[in-house]
Order: structure tokens, then sequence, then C-alpha cells
């Protein structure tokens, strides 16, 4: 590389006539200095790059009608025309708007994803996450603004109950997304959250792109096309699981079947139910996903599952008699979506989910069987006008048939077949990198109530410091009534909830804090004296839930250590349902806590989780006392356990160990229909399945890629 | 005397093959400028040159493709890992400009992979499965492209190195693949491209002598 340098400087001594010296300064818009930008004739190699003071100056042989660029990184690009006499020219250059310095609307949300640094949780967090097993909900709980509600294992976010949750997978809304599980025991996600490479989770105040939930929106957005071949086989003390996946050139194709029987494990640790078959369930994930193009991409994903359990549950009342319970079944979800931009500025997605799920459960010779067939399509345009403008408008239509037959002796049948035409516009706007404004409005039109409906969403977002922000939102929500509300008066009307939010939120390198407080209105809530008799129906129901979510992650102090502690207060009441006047519901506690912690110890070359929750007490309906809701359960308190040991490259060996300390945790009481001869109800406590769940798995990747094995999975 | 004959006629010959144009000019005085630049503000000024030339001519992927490796010396320069991040994301879309120009490019596409490698180390927690992936695959398809290329092999037998640092396992295959890039180099040829990268003889010697001699 010598000798060039030699020959330039002959040719530099050449030319010495004709020039041209062009000079100037370039600042950004408020006048300070930029350095580094590189100032250049259009068409040539002409240019110079500005110093500290912003100064630039060069020669140029060029001559007639000169442009003049300006570029540098994170501004926008400026062309002008150089006049012959030019003399110390100014430039202005106005800064971009992007990802990496926009202020972002965070009211309400926790955002996962590993592309940027400014999340709050990784996807892995999800399933490192100790007494989280793997499931998206169980890990979302240890974050603020859930509630502990440890017999059901759903999203219940600030004073919202289950339902009040949706789920949606690119964008398209998932039905029954919990597998079936006993009475008052914990369900799980049916999705894998590996299938997953980013988490929306929004406790409030969230777009008007979702529609149909009260409280709180999950949105999970799948993988990509896969870049590897690879096949996982996971043996686990509650089943196997075998994975598949081939990559092709523009494309992916992945499968897993997953075997799932708690026979043998029931058999050797003891269970609080008495199981004549444990559950059992085979599950097929299928999903292809093909690059249409440099910017488009179409995703398939179909989850087939059939589930089946039966024990015997004794009668409160006589506790010697236990009856049968059965429940199955059988699922099917297919979900395709498609995305891709349009010239420069346009973007389109649209997709199709379809969720066929047949449910039957029934006690001694009761019984309910459901047919679900759900649907949801949706056409969204994204059109960015320019980085300070960007509008976002789409139509969707969500429909739901439901048949149930109810067998108590006598059988009833009903059905229910809605139908929710929905349109929203949103638009984003930056004022500048510091202050933005979400201004979108949601129309909905229920072919049930036949009434048309219109919802404001508002939220905006102000960074007050280089590592600090606040954001606020408002908004209404509405959601249809629970189905046996719908099934005896398909003219429910919707409830409704209005969302008021502020945050702070601070983040620096490796650590984050976060206060957010809300205050949550609910109207037109259903009352009723009796669940199956319209004639008693009210829908002037209403309550609140007002409260301080707190939120605190540091990855930095403490090498190899990751913690992060959560803490909710909340305050709720309603009048809903059979309540007698205005109470907070049995579901509500005041003061979740949780505390997550990961460590990766290089000596045993594992990583080690450990988790611990605690909630207050929560309120149940005593029947033997004159009081409503007079009951209070015991604090919850739990602390898990789980430990990745890389056995060698491609062995990985997990376990993990769930309420550790065997506390009986109490989450409420049943009581028997009738009071008993002395006139007291007898009752029996909610309490979880087993005093622990233990878990034992090994983890094998084969690959021709010996880098890769299931670590980042577990 | 003879020797100054050889000089003169050496110098000739190159004014003759590739001093010919501006571009030769230029390039002949940028490129071991991106490699010498000693603090970020000379190396912001080569790589701005570099991407005058690569907008000016149009046509050439070896402005872009040097232009992307500044950026990865600059991602070394930097104290903070999003500013890292920043420089790396800038050094990945020049080369995509080059790519645009060479879509079947093993130089451009190993420097992609070398890029998402330094990515995937700010933070290997979280990104570890998706950016090892990319990564592989980066280098497996400039490999592919170009199985004479000794850095798309140096490279990977980094990434095979650090992967084996992080999952744990032997440095077998890291070796074996950097034994191989040793002996590429040795017999690498000059192209008819006197632009063609030529780097990574030196960092392949050290990598083997750090990692393979005196371990295994």
């Amino acid at each position: 590389m010598k000798a060039p340098t030699t020959i330039i400087l002959l040719f530099v001594a050449v030319a010495a006539f004709g020039q041209t010296i062009i000079s100037g300064k370039v600042t950004e818009t408020k006048g300070d200095a930029l350095l580094g930008v590189n100032v250049y004739i259009k068409g040539t190699y002409d240019g110079a790059t500005t110093g500290v003071d912003g100064d630039f100056s060069f020669t140029t042989y060029e001559s007639d009608s000169l442009i003049l660029v300006a570029s540098f990184v994170g501004f926008h690009t400026q062309e002008l025309l150089l006049e012959p006499e030019s003399q110390q020219l100014k430039i202005e250059l106005k800064e971009e708007i992007n990802q990496l310095n926009a202020v972002v609307i965070t009211a309400g949300s926790f955002n996962t994803s590993d592309a940027s640094k400014k999340e709050v949780l990784k996807p892995l967090d999800v399933v490192t996450t100790a007494g989280a097993t793997a499931d998206i909900p169980g890990a979302l709980n240890t974050l603020p603004g859930t509630q502990q509600v440890g017999e059901t294992g759903r999203l219940f976010v600030r004073g919202g109950e289950g339902r009040e949750t949706k789920t949606f997978i690119d964008g398209m809304l998932v039905h029954n997304e919990y597998s079936p599980t006993a009475p008052n025991t914990p369900g799980r996600s049916r999705f894998s959250p590996f299938m997953f490479k980013g988490t929306s989770f929004s406790t409030g105040g969230y777009s008007a792109e979702y529609g149909q939930a009260l409280s709180s929106a999950l949105i999970l957005e799948s993988k990509d096309v896969a870049g590897s071949n690879r096949t996982d086989i996971s043996l686990m003390t509650v089943g196997a699981e075998l994975a598949t996946q081939r990559s092709f050139e523009k494309s992916s194709l992945a499968g897993k079947i997953q075997y799932t029987n708690l026979v043998p494990y029931f058999a050797l640790v003891s269970q609080r139910l008495d199981w004549d078959k444990a559950p059992q369930d085979v599950t097929g994930n299928f999903a292809y996903r093909v690059k249409t193009s440099k910017t488009g991409i179409l995703k398939f994903y179909t989850n087939l599952s059939s589930a089946v359990l039966e024990l015997y549950e004794p009668d409160i009342a006589k506790p010697e008699i236990s009856l049968p319970v059965k429940v199955t079944n059988d699922y099917a979800h297919f979900n395709t979506s498609y995305r891709e931009l349009v010239g420069e500025k346009w973007g389109i997605r649209t997709g199709l989910s379809i969720t066929k799920s047949k449910d039957f459960a029934s006690i001694e010779t009761r019984s309910r069987e459901e047919d679900l067939f759900g649907f949801h399509t949706k056409l969204v345009a994204d059109y960015l006008h320019t980085d300070r403008i960007a509008i976002k408008f789409g139509a969707e239509v969500i429909g739901r048939n439901l048949d149930q037959q109810l067998i108590d002796g006598d059988s009833l049948e009903q059905s229910l077949n809605e139908r929710i035409s929905g349109t929203f516009a949103e638009a984003e706007l930056f004022a500048s990198t510091a202050l933005a404004f979400r201004i979108g409005g949601r129309l909905e039109l229920s072919n049930l109530t036949n009434r048309l409906s219109l919802d404001p969403r508002l939220s905006a977002a102000y960074k007050t410091g280089e590592f600090s922000q606040v954001s606020v939102a408002f908004g209404r929500f509405r959601q249809l009534a629970t189905n046996p509300i719908l099934l005896s008066d398909q003219e429910a009307s919707q409830e409704k909830a209005v969302h008021l939010i502020a945050n702070y939120q601070w983040v620096k390198e490796g650590q984050t804090f976060r206060i957010e407080g809300y205050e949550k209105r609910y109207e037109d809530l259903t009352r009723f004296a009796n669940i199956y008799d319209p004639s008693t129906y009210a829908y002037n129901g209403s309550g609140h839930a007002r409260g301080v979510d707190l939120f605190w992650r540091d990855s930095k102090t403490i090498k190899n250590l990751d913690y992060w502690i959560s803490y909710s207060y909340l305050q709720t009441e309603r009048n809903y349902r059979d309540f007698p006047g205005t109470f907070t519901p049995a579901f509500a506690s005041a003061h979740n806590f949780s505390v997550v912690t990961k460590k990766f110890i290089d000596q045993i070359k594992s990583q080690v989780g450990l988790t611990y929750s605690f909630a207050s007490p929560r309120a149940y309906n005593d029947l033997n006392s004159e009081q409503f809701m007079a009951g209070r359960t015991p604090s919850y308190h739990d602390l898990s356990f789980n430990i990745s040991y890389l056995y060698s490259n491609q062995v990985i060996i997990h376990a993990m160990v769930n309420n550790v300390l065997g506390i009986n945790n109490i989450f409420g009481y049943e009581y028997a229909s009738e009071p008993g001869e002395n006139g007291v109800y007898a009752s029996r406590a909610i309490t979880q399945p087993a005093k622990r769940f233990i878990f034992l798995g090994v983890f094998i990747t084969l690959s021709k890629n010996k880098g890769i094995n299931q670590l980042p999975n577990l | 005397m003879k020797r100054n004959f050889l000089t003169f006629f050496g110098l000739l010959l190159a004014i003759l093959t590739f001093a010919n144009g501006p571009f030769e000019k230029a390039m002949s005085k940028s490129i071991p400028a991106v490699f010498s630049a000693s603090n970020s503000e000379e190396l912001q000024n080569v790589i701005n040159q570099l991407s005058r030339i690569g907008a000016a001519e149009g046509n050439r992927w070896e402005p872009y493709y040097y232009a992307a490796y500044g950026y990865i010396r600059m991602s070394g320069m930097v104290e903070k890992s999003d500013e890292k991040d920043k420089y790396l994301d800038l050094a990945k879309a020049e080369v995509e400009k080059g790519q645009a120009i060479d879509q079947a490019n093993s130089e451009l596409e190993s420097l992609k992979g070398y890029a998402i490698m330094i990515q995937l180390t700010l933070d290997p927690q979280a990104r570890g499965m998706t950016y090892s992936g990319m990564a592989f695959e980066s280098f497996n398809k400039a490999v592919q492209l170009n199985p004479e290329n000794p850095r798309a092999l140096y490279l990977l037998g980094r990434m095979q190195y650090g992967t084996a640092q992080f999952m744990g396992g032997g440095n077998s295959e890291a070796c074996a693949t950097l034994s191989n890039a040793k002996a590429l180099f040795a017999k690498e040829a000059k192209t008819g491209n006197p632009f063609a990268p030529d780097w990574g003889k030196e960092s392949t010697d050290e990598a083997i002598k750090q990692i393979c001699e005196g371990g295994e």
C-alpha cells in the first residue's frame, strides 16, 4: 500500500489551476455545531468532513451549477445549489426522528424485543424466569400491574378480570388461548414463548388498533424466516417434545410435536386432587414462513391440540362422596399474516386467524359442551408522511359462533353468532425528538346490539432528560359481556372502561426505573340476580380501579446478576354480577410484589434463577357471614427456583421447583349450595393442586452448527 | 542502481495499470487511511471520502466495503454499547449498499457477519440465539460464495471460538477453521482487482497463537 501514496503526490502536484475553495459551517437547527458531517459536491469526490466547530473547507475544480450536499447520520440530508460567488456557507441540518433518538410512548406498555436496548424485558426473560414455567403469562405476572390469581394462571390486569386481557399473534386475535385444566387449577398459554421474537404487554391505554379488550392487550410477534436447520429433542418429567426446523433460501419450515402426560409425575409426587386420568395432551405446531420480497413476509402458523383429564372431586357438603369430573378439549388455531412495503411511504399488513375449539366439562351428571368457531380478519395500512407524521388506519371483522349445550337434568341449547366490524385510525406526531403525540379513534359496530360506537385513544410522551421521560395515555375500551350473559341475552350491552395513565421512566444502560399511576373507570357492567335468567339483568353496573405500579431492573451493578423488582398497589371496587353493592372483587389484592433474579455461574456452567412473589389477602364471600365479601384469605407467598446446566455443547439439563417452601396458599373458599343441618354452609379451601411443582428435563439439539443448543430456550 | 531501476519500473507499471483515473487515485489514498486512522474524527473523514466515491461512481462495491470496515473500526473506538451498536448498524448499511451493486460478493458478506458478530457480543444473553444464527449464516454464505476467501474463514473461526467460549466445549473446530484460513492467506494471490481486501493475515496468526497453540 506504499506505492499508491507516492503516486498520488505526483498527481496532486500536477493540477493547480481552475480551482474554487468552498467553505462554511454546519449546525443543527438550534445552532450547535455538528462534527463529522460529510459536505461534498454532488456526483464528485470533492468534499470534506466538518471539524469540532462545524467548519469545513475544500477545493474543487468543478465549476458550473454545482449542488452541494451535506449529509450526516441522524439528520436529514440537505442539498443546495452553489452560487458562483458563494462565500462562507451556513448550512442548517434538521434532525431526523428515528427509533434511536425519538421519545417512545410508554404509558401502559411493556415491550420485549431483542432489537432495541431500551426494552424493559428481553424475549429470553420469559423462559429464564423462575416460577414462570416457560409460560408467557407466567413471566408477565412478575411485572407490575398484574395480580397473583394463583388458581387461574391468567393475566389479571389492574383490577380487571382474566377475560379482560386479549391475546393477539401477529396482530390477529386468538380465542381460547389457555389450555384446559381441572376446576380451580392454573392453565397455561397454548403458545410457546420460543415462537416469538417480540412481546408487547399493555396494561392499559393501548392503540386504537386493538379492540374488545377492557383491560389489557398482549401482542405477540412471531419470528421471521429461520436461517438454519436444527432438530431438538426434549425429554421431561411431564412428557416429550420433538421439534425440527428446515431453512431454505427464502423460506423456513418448522414443526413441533409435544406429548404431555402427567400420569408418571402424579404417581411420584403426591397431589391434592384425586386424579383418575391425569392430564394428557398432544399438541402439534406447524409454521411456514416465506420472504415474498426484500421487504415482504408471509407467515402461516397452526396449533392443533387434543387434551383430556379426569378426576374425582369430593362433594363439599359430604366430603366422603367423590364426584367424577371430566374435561376434554379439541383445539385448532390457524393464523396467517402478510406484510409488505409499497413504495417508500406505505406499508400494508393483513391477516386471518381462525380458531375452532370444542370444550366439554362435566361433574357427575351435569355437563357443558361448547363448540366455538372464531375468526378475525384485518387489513391495516401504515403511511409514513415524513419522519414526523405517521398515520395508520385499518378495518377488521371479528366473528364468533358459539353453540352451547347445558345438561343438568334437562338439556338447554343456546347459541350465539356475533360479528364485530371495526375501523380505526391513528396518527403519530412528533413535534421534536423529545415530544410525541398519538391520536386515534376506533369505530365499532356489533351485530348483536346493532349499535355503533366510537372510542377515542390519546397518548403523549415527553423526554425530560437524556435517560428519562414522562408519558400519559387516555382511552375508552369496550368488550362484550361474558358468554353466559350473551347466550341468554344477545342484546346485552357491552361493558366499558376508561383508562387514564401517567408514567415516568428512567432507562440507562442496564438499569430501568418506572413508576406509573392510573385511574380506570368501569361502566355498564352486567348485574344480575340469576345468571341464566335475562329478566334479572341490568347493564348499569360500575366500578373503578386505581393504583401505582413500580418497577426496577438492574443487570449492571453486580456482574452476571440480573434482577428486577415489581410492586403494584391496587384499590378497586365494583358493583356488578350478583354483588349486593360496591365491593372489592375476589380476584383483587391490594399489594403485589415480586423479585426475580437470574445469575450465570461460570464455575458450574449453569444459569440459576430465583423468584419470590407476594400478594396481600384477597376477599371472598363467606356464606356463613352476614356481610357480603367478609372473608379474607391469608397472604400469598411463593419462592421458585430454576437451574439450567450446560452438560455439553448440545445437551442441557434443566430443573425447576415452584413453591420451594411448600407454603399452602389459599386463594379463596367454595361453599356447598345448601346449608347443612346446623345451618352452616360447608366450605372447602381453594388451594394449589400440589405443594410443589418439580420439573426435570433434558434438552438435546441436533444441528450441523455445533454452536446451537437449547440454552437460549431455557 | 538495479534496485532504483526496478522501483522506477514498478512505479511505472503501477501507474499504467491502476493509477489511471480519479477512482484509483482516491481509493489508493483512502484504503490505507481506513486502516491507519487513529481516532474517530480521522476515521469519519475517510469514511465520508469513501462514501463520496461510492455515491459518485455508483457501480463499485469497494468504497462501501471500506466504509463498512471503517464503521466496524469506529465501533471499537467508542465506549457506550448503544453507540457501538449504531456504528455497526451503519456498517451493515454500507454493506447493503455494496451488495446492491455486487450481490454475490463473499467479502461483503463476511463483513456483514463481522458486524453482526460484534453486535452479538454487546448483549450475548439476549441476542445469543438470533444473532449467532445470523452471523453463522453470513460466514457460511461468504465461504460458499468464495471458498478461497481467507477472511471469511478467519471470521468464521473467531465466531466458532466465541461460541465455544460462551457455550462451553473445545476449540478444535475453531482451530481447524483458522488453520484453513492461514493456509488460504499463504496462497492468496493478488487478483486483478488492486482494491480487493487483503487484510487479516496477521490477525489470523495472532488468533492461532492465542487460541490454538499451547492449548489443545
